[in-house]
């Protein structure tokens, strides 16, 4: 028999075993196919075809589907017209449609085989001549037997499900915890409501003694199996359609436009080598049947308007899609291919059979409308892709703990001090989380031991859809007839794929994403215009800018997109150029697995001797003095030493970015030891080139990306340099930098800004800079809403606000908002006797004389108020960082008393080289990595009022003090401070927590 | 009429902790933290000075209280010690005044001795000699405190914790509570304290000095509470025992805090079986039981469940009481201790039923009453039903 009604972990929080495993089950067991008919989804269909290839067992895609009275009915795939249809029906079910068989929806059904345990809907297949069969479960039943009689009588098949959850008895345990956590419940409730059993997948034996009453059923299931051929969905690339107004074709319109574009970017007359490699690119996207897509693309970025004209929109190209001269000249992407010497193939070459994405940065804020645009005009044509979220380890143990019933604040407690992810695997959770540094003082009596252990199941099983930050789908017809659609919460319609599953299926995707940078450029660029400034971009070539590139050279660019991380500031003072093409490798070269090189890069920047990998690389490596820096170094040095194809190379490049990918890299391996071998290479060379290849796992960047990302850097570090105020004021309003506001506060305090208090007099939304000053904006208050904020807004257009009670008349904030604004000093200027008690004061009286029982029959006398004391200072800065989070005038750490030791400020730590130092500093951010041995430590940015300070804790440091550590607390640190090409660092010795900014921030909540 | 009284203020801080200091004199001196044993989860159900000095908190994990305070002794809880105690220090106060108020096995009491000056001497002798006699007979230390008014003694106690006296003359108060900190007020709201610092006041003579129509323009009705408060004035009567609703309390706290209602269900069983018991012994019935669910996390909450008809039947009381249980698990916290309540009692009737309509009915008081005098004579978990849990 086949077993065709298995659950695989896809059926959310219900089922336990990866396809994978279940295939794998299978095999072992003889089955010869497998049906996976998850609830309502089609989300782990790829996973389960490669692992029935991988197992070479026989597919059945199916579903099952809620059907109200009726019960669930199986849906398993006869063929083309039953996957379209299995597609659509998810779809329906997943809108809340009820769907039920009958005369009506008959055609739904249609290329499918429904089996079904209830008699009513049996005997209307059969009437409606729909393919069905009775389900009698697994083990013969009383029902079961009524069932086979009445498929005898309608002459149609009765067959044996597992109908099984688990992959095997053991993970029973891992269902109840699913079962709970679904329900938001104790484990006791999963354990209560398990009253009908679970069930997991037997071995045929089983199953054939189990109806040896019935002999005959196993054979019913194995012809059901077999008229179920459909393999698999494919339908070729889909590439998204472009409407065709002026009825020419695609690739002639794409030519016309590319040259139009081409002419616009270079003028009138264009240079030879533009017009070769249009040619060349055009010639390439015209065979390969892309021309379409780039034109969609376009559309989508530079929508036509009814005017004819093209709306412009700030946007910034990524991805390999930049290092096309057509998508230049397109304005789909804002950097010239040809000066700084991007290669095409990476994008797109003859070879390459899988699509390539051009992916579209936008300005944060304006995405969304974007999207809805893009989704709105192709209507139910476009949805956007889906992540399958998997539980990790913090999420993990944090609803298995939440189903064990332990309080919020001690589960907090734990999870809080979880790094993000864990690296080695060879551990059980348990060990790895009993030798985190950051959890030396965890208790881990009582139940935490068996959370940790049974959380551990749960990790990598997926738990919800969430959408995919920018990628969307456009087809020829509805959507939905290639693969299930489903609304996200937010209420964009999401496909039931990942990117990777929408790839195998041929869907091309178009990334549409969100860049907060852009923001920040566009409304420090307002910002200037609206001070009066004469700021043009036609011509803008920051990258060219002497002062810009000092900045960037020194690392002055918190702030800056992309620049801005410890870890970039420190690598630019030490390369010290601040030049466009060092900054492009820059922003490549720092990635987690390749910190040597990083050091070795600099070296060889200045001067430092080296010799090329091999001579055949010489030229290929010139650029980046000899080390494999972009994505497509890896291509180029497997085309120049093991002779792979550009399409093998760039496989090659593909799948080291994959996650699993252990098996597939096993034979580019070989064949890059061959190839080289061939090629006369020493085996020790060949050992040296493939490591160096393999830094590029997971994370790394193409050229074309980084020198487009490296030209909005740039950019954003020119209106530091030179407009310090509308910059900052911009960074800080676009919010979601590397550093919080706060750090941000500091920063331009330290470049001499002032910094204005809120004022409901003058201040906007948004933060405004001008001259040396930023006006603090009301977006920065904490706990007021977005419409209160608008209030004053249209309140004071109208007419400025004359007192503090005609600003409570007429803006009618809430009890705690009105605490927000006076604590942050926005009434003061309201308040000509500065007094803030007596706001508080004044604005209690109104809330009693107008709140419920104030407007008794006889009003409440009005007693003057009496005479209040101001405020302590103390009191009032502790206020102002409740109500800001940042003070405006001073920094913190001045606020706290040195205990008689003798300390150095951040900017004096330069002439402390080589010495024993101690320094108060506000810790900011940190970034744990793990050594050669694999320990733990960590690089932390702290900041005192002068200075921002780079520190590292090495492993013995980090393990005694990790669990003291948290952002914006104030430490004692004692250390080495030390110098590397400039860039200094303090090497962390010892550490002591501060109580008075933990004070200052528990009464800040 | 406050110059009248005199309420003497009793308080053993941290009761338990001092009960078991009597007990075992090595103790003294030393932090100890009192908590069920040999539970993964136990809370500290009281602590010394020591340890509440370097950041030991009642509810807090044990594991937690021993690794803030590593040198604690850490005893598990004697409740029926903590109860004779309290009964022995309730009974020392009584021979001086019969109105006295106090509360469960939490050392606190308010004696008010007004009047009695012609048998025991003016009121700070009883004071003295009140505190001696504690000490000598019980070997506990009490702090004491004389006021005016319950308000005023326990302000009193409040400012010497954990050891002294205080005395405020009658007609001081206002002298006495002036300079205070706001914090020792008692009766003061959250949001009412919170708007009090935003008013920068700090003590209780700025709030005090604060005309009656100001305080009730900035905190409506509530600010005549507050004129008095601040001006230590209150006229509440110390409440004895008999003037209070009578009651049957019965409470069973967890050491490893519970997450499984199959055994929540079989404690609340448990303690229905007990309350039935004292209510039968006493002749009385029950019209309403509640369970008041203590989690975790700190948060309470009570649920009722009552019938029309009085009753001490097992059966009748532990519906009830599973009832109840049901309305108040409403969380997916664990419990730390329930505490179920009988109230609304009436006597019982000794009138038999003239219609009697089954002997079923009659059966099973017969059997009651057996297993009450079972318990009686061997202990009150000689017998019990199979699926009710043993209660220490």
């Amino acid at each position: 028999m086949v077993p065709l009604r298995v659950r695989s972990c896809f059926s959310l929080l219900r089922g336990t075993a990866s396809p994978a495993s279940l295939c794998r089950r299978a095999a072992r067991f003889g089955y010869t196919g497998l049906a996976l008919t998850d609830l309502e989804n089609l989300y782990g269909l790829w996973s389960f075809l490669a692992a029935c290839e991988q197992e070479n067992i026989r597919p059945i895609i199916g579903t099952e589907i809620e059907t109200g009275t009726a019960g669930r009915l199986v849906l398993l795939v006869r063929n083309e017209t039953g996957y379209r249809n299995l597609c659509n029906i998810i779809s329906r079910r997943k809108g809340k449609e009820s769907l039920s068989v009958t005369s009506e929806s008959a055609p739904l059904f249609e290329g499918l085989v429904l089996l079904s345990r209830s008699e009513a809907t049996l005997k209307v297949c059969r009437e409606l001549e729909l393919e069905a069969a009775a389900d009698l479960g697994n083990r013969p039943t009383e029902k079961g037997s009524r069932l086979r009689r009445l498929a005898a009588d309608l002459e149609i098949p009765a067959v044996p499900v597992p109908d099984s959850d688990l992959g095997e008895p053991g993970e029973r345990s891992l269902h109840l915890l699913l079962r709970a956590i679904a329900a938001s419940e104790t484990l006791d409730f999963a354990l209560r409501g398990a009253r009908d059993e679970v069930h997991w997948l037997h071995s045929p034996e089983v199953y054939t003694n189990r109806f040896s009453v019935w002999p005959e059923v196993g054979r019913a299931s194995d012809e059901i199996a077999e008229r179920c051929s459909f393999g698999r969905p494919s339908a070729g690339l889909l590439m998204p359609p472009w409407q065709n107004h002026g009825r020419q074709a695609a690739g002639v319109v794409l030519r016309q436009q590319a040259y139009e574009g081409a002419r616009q970017r270079y003028g009138g007359t264009l240079p030879v080598p533009v017009v070769d490699r249009l040619d060349y690119e055009l010639g390439i996207i015209e065979a390969m049947g892309f021309s379409s897509y780039f034109l969609v693309v376009r559309d989508i970025v530079q929508p036509l308007q009814p005017d004819g004209t093209r709306k412009s929109r700030r946007i910034c190209g990524r991805g390999s899609g930049a290092a096309s001269l057509v998508a230049y000249c397109l304005n789909i992407t804002n950097v010239c291919p040809i000066r700084y010497n991007l290669y095409f193939e990476r994008f797109l070459n003859p070879g390459r059979s899988d699509p390539p994405d051009i992916d579209v940065d936008f300005a944060w804020d304006e995405r969304d409308q974007v999207l809805a645009e893009v989704l709105g005009f192709f209507g139910e044509r476009a949805a956007m892709v889906c992540n399958h979220v998997c539980f990790k380890p913090r999420g993990a143990i944090r609803e298995t703990a939440k189903a064990f019933g332990l309080p919020g604040y001690e589960i907090s407690r734990m999870t809080k001090r979880l790094p993000w992810f864990f690296k080695r695997s060879d551990l059980s959770l348990q060990e790895q989380i009993s030798t985190l540094p950051t959890l030396k003082d965890q208790d881990f009596s009582g139940p935490w031991a068996e959370i940790i252990e049974r959380a551990s199941g749960l990790i990598g099983l997926p738990r919800y859809l969430s959408v995919h930050p920018g990628g969307v789908v456009i087809t020829e017809g509805p959507v939905r007839d290639y693969v299930p659609v489903e609304q996200a919460p937010k209420g964009v319609p999401i496909i039931q794929w990942e990117k990777d599953g929408a790839e195998e299926s041929g869907l091309v995707k178009i990334d549409l994403l969100g860049n907060r940078s852009l923001g920040v450029i566009r409304d420090a660029i307002g910002n200037l215009r609206t001070n009066g400034a004469d700021f043009s971009e036609q011509g803008w070539h920051p990258e060219d800018d002497l002062q810009t590139k000092a900045a960037v050279g020194a690392g002055r660019t918190m702030g800056c997109f992309y620049i801005e991380s410890p870890a970039m500031r420190l690598l630019q003072k030490k390369a010290g150029s601040g030049d466009f093409e060092q900054l492009v490798i820059q922003s490549s070269i720092i990635r987690p697995a390749a910190n040597e090189f990083v050091r070795e890069y600099v070296r060889r920047l200045h001067g430092g001797r080296w010799e090329p990998l091999h001579p055949a690389l010489e030229e290929v490596l010139d650029e980046t003095f000899g080390l494999m820096v972009y994505q497509e170094d890896v291509s180029k040095v497997a085309v120049a030493l093991a002779g792979f194809s550009h399409s093998e190379a760039d496989g090659l490049r593909k799948v080291l970015s994959k996650k699993d990918r252990e098996l597939r890299l096993r034979d580019y391996r070989d064949k890059f030891y061959r190839g080289c071998r061939d090629n006369d290479i020493e085996p020790s060379e060949i050992e040296r080139i493939w490591a160096m290849m393999m830094s590029f796992d997971g994370y790394s960047f193409c050229k074309p990306h980084s020198a487009s990302y490296a030209r909005v850097s740039f950019q954003s570090a020119y209106l530091k340099t030179h407009f310090p105020a509308e910059f900052m004021a911009a960074v800080i309003s676009n919010q979601g930098g590397y550093y919080s506001t706060f750090s941000y506060v500091s920063e331009a305090k330290r470049m001499g800004l002032v910094i204005d208090p809120p004022d409901v007099q003058v201040s906007e939304l948004s933060w405004r800079g001008k001259g040396a000053r930023i006006r603090v904006g009301l977006q920065a208050l904490h706990g007021v809403s977005q419409e209160a904020r608008e209030r004053i807004l249209s309140c004071r257009s109208k007419q400025p606000f004359r007192s503090f009670s005609d600003f409570l008349q007429r803006v009618q904030p809430a009890e705690n908002e009105i605490q927000v604004f006076i604590d942050s000093g926005a009434m003061d200027g309201l308040d000509r006797r500065g007094n803030r008690s007596r706001l508080f004061w004044e604005a209690a009286a109104r809330e009693v004389k107008t709140g419920p029982g104030g407007g008794g029959l006889f009003p409440a006398v009005e007693a003057g108020s009496p005479p209040l004391k101001e405020q302590a200072p103390i009191e009032r800065l502790r206020r102002e960082y409740r109500a800001l989070g940042f003070l405006c005038r001073t920094h913190p750490v001045n606020l706290i008393g040195k205990g008689g030791v003798h300390t150095c400020k951040g900017v004096e730590l330069a002439n402390h080289v080589g010495r024993q130092v101690n320094f108060i500093g506000l810790l900011l951010s940190g970034k744990i990595v793990s050594t050669k041995t694999g320990e733990a430590m960590e690089f932390l940015t702290f900041e005192d009022a002068t200075a921002i300070i780079e520190t590292t804790f090495f492993p013995e440091v980090y393990r005694r003090y990790a669990h003291l550590l948290s952002a914006q607390k104030a430490y004692l640190l004692r250390g080495l401070v030390e110098e590397d090409f400039g860039a200094l660092t303090l090497t962390v010795e010892r550490v002591k927590l501060l109580s008075n900014t933990s004070e200052l921030h528990s009464t800040a909540g | 009429m406050n110059h009248h009284r005199f309420i003497l203020h009793l308080n053993v801080a941290d009761f338990a902790v001092a009960v078991e200091r009597v007990v075992d004199l090595s103790l003294r001196q030393k932090p100890v933290i009192v908590a069920p044993l040999q539970a993964a989860r136990a809370a500290v159900y009281d602590m010394s000075e020591e340890a509440y000095r370097d950041g030991v908190r009642k509810g807090m994990l044990l594991n937690r209280a021993t690794r803030i305070c590593r040198a604690a002794r850490v005893l598990a809880p004697r409740f029926d010690l903590y109860r004779k105690a309290m009964a022995s220090f309730v009974n020392e106060a009584r021979s001086y005044s019969p109105v006295l108020e106090y509360g469960a096995e939490d050392g606190h009491l308010y004696l008010d001795i007004t009047g009695t000056h012609r048998l025991f001497g003016t009121p700070p002798d009883v004071g003295w000699r009140l505190h001696r006699q504690i000490r000598s007979k019980l070997e506990i230390d009490p702090i004491w405190s004389l006021a005016g008014s319950k308000l005023v003694s326990k302000i009193g106690s409040r400012l010497v914790k954990p050891v002294g006296e205080y005395i405020v003359a009658n007609g001081d108060e206002q002298r006495f509570l002036a300079p205070l900190p706001l914090h020792l007020l008692p009766g003061l709201k959250g949001f009412e304290r919170q708007r009090l610092s935003e008013f920068n006041i700090v003590r209780i003579g700025e709030l005090a000095a604060l005309t009656r129509m100001q305080l009730h323009g900035v905190f409506g009705r509530r600010g005549e509470t507050l004129f008095e408060l601040s001006r230590g004035i209150d006229d509440g009567a110390v409440r004895p025992e008999e003037a209070q609703p009578p009651r049957v309390v019965r409470e069973h706290i967890f050491s490893n805090d519970c997450a499984d209602r199959t055994v929540l269900k079989g404690v609340v069983t448990a303690l229905a079986a007990q309350l039935g018991m004292e209510l039968r012994l006493t002749r009385m019935a029950a019209r309403r039981v509640g369970l008041q669910l203590d989690y975790t996390d700190g948060a309470t909450i009570s649920r009722q469940a009552s019938v029309r008809k009085g009753t001490a039947d097992d059966d009748c009381l532990q519906r009830l009481a599973l009832t109840a249980l049901e309305r108040a698990l409403t969380r997916r916290t664990r419990v730390r201790s329930c505490c179920l309540i009988g109230d609304r009692l009436h006597p019982r009737s000794p009138q038999l039923h003239l219609f009697s309509d089954s002997t079923s009915g009659q059966k099973k008081e017969h059997l009651l009453a057996a297993m009450d005098r079972i318990r009686q004579r061997f202990g009150r978990e000689a017998i019990r039903l199979g699926s009710q849990p043993v209660l220490p």
